[in-house]
């Protein structure tokens, strides 16, 4: 096993800010969320694990969810902490302005890395529920929410890639 | 001349069918979604289970392909566990007892 290790990512500074609001939305989804019950989005985060057996589902359930939410919340904190300074733009930034398209070198050790996998990983599933997408196929250019979907798995494989040494 | 008695055979039978009964391993599954990608699940795989890249792209494969793919087999708390690891990922897991 080829364990992952540190990474650099480089983006630019308003595609950090965009990527720390969705993050911050996606924090607050789960805060809200107490259980999976009610949204589907937050169910996908903590699927059934017995198909046939809803006795055992919900065990499994009670001993699982809190920890996967958790994590969830630590992952998007991990995530915030390491844009923070990417994504903080001055206050009197024009649309135009060129501090936007300034390029940001972030260092993801190990372990914070870990955490934007599995936090971008999460945050497609919600945004997959949302769109109601039930195919590899299923895609709407008029709806610019797939762009971000699409733009959050092209970050996604990237850091995949980067995190192995042997392609 | 040999003689085999008929009841004993009979018995023998029964045993070894509730011996298979009770051998019957749990399985951990993971099931195909459009959302996780090729890459990311194959990492998931190396990195949780430590399988090797052709180890794990080959399980990622069957798992694209026939929709489903027995990652693990064993005692029921430990397919519990992965289950709980695979969706810690976010990929979609099911325990099951290994079909007949």
């Amino acid at each position: 096993m080829s364990a992952p290790r540190t990474v650099v990512l480089e983006l630019t500074r308003m595609e950090a800010a965009h990527l720390a609001g969705l993050v911050t939305q996606f924090a607050e989804l789960l805060e809200d969320a107490e259980s999976a019950s009610g949204d589907p989005a937050i169910a996908r985060l903590v699927p059934d694990a017995y198909s046939d057996d809803a006795e055992a589902a919900q065990d499994f359930r009670d001993m699982t969810e809190g920890d996967l939410l958790e994590r969830r919340r630590q992952d998007a904190g991990a995530v915030l902490g390491s844009l923070s300074e990417a994504a903080a733009l001055p206050e009197e930034a024009e649309p135009d302005d060129e501090v936007l398209m300034e390029l940001v070198e972030l260092r993801l050790d190990t372990e914070s890395l870990q955490a934007w996998l599995r936090c971008l990983a999460a945050i497609r599933l919600v945004l997959a529920t949302r769109l109601g997408i039930r195919s590899e196929e299923d895609h709407d250019v008029d709806d610019p929410r797939f762009g971000i979907y699409e733009w959050l798995g092209y970050r996604l494989d990237g850091l995949v890639q980067a995190a192995y040494d042997d392609r | 001349m040999m003689t085999m008695p008929a009841t004993p055979d009979v018995d023998e039978h029964v045993d070894i069918h509730e011996q298979e009964q009770t051998v019957r391993p749990w399985q951990t599954v993971v099931w195909n979604d459009p959302v996780n990608l090729m890459s990311y699940v194959t990492h998931v795989f190396r990195e949780y289970f430590g399988f090797d890249r052709a180890h794990a792209e080959r399980l990622m494969l069957a798992v694209h392909h026939e929709g489903h793919a027995v990652v693990s087999e064993g005692a029921r708390e430990q397919m519990e566990l992965h289950a709980q690891a695979m969706h810690d990922y976010g990929l979609w897991a099911t325990i099951r007892q290994a079909p007949q």
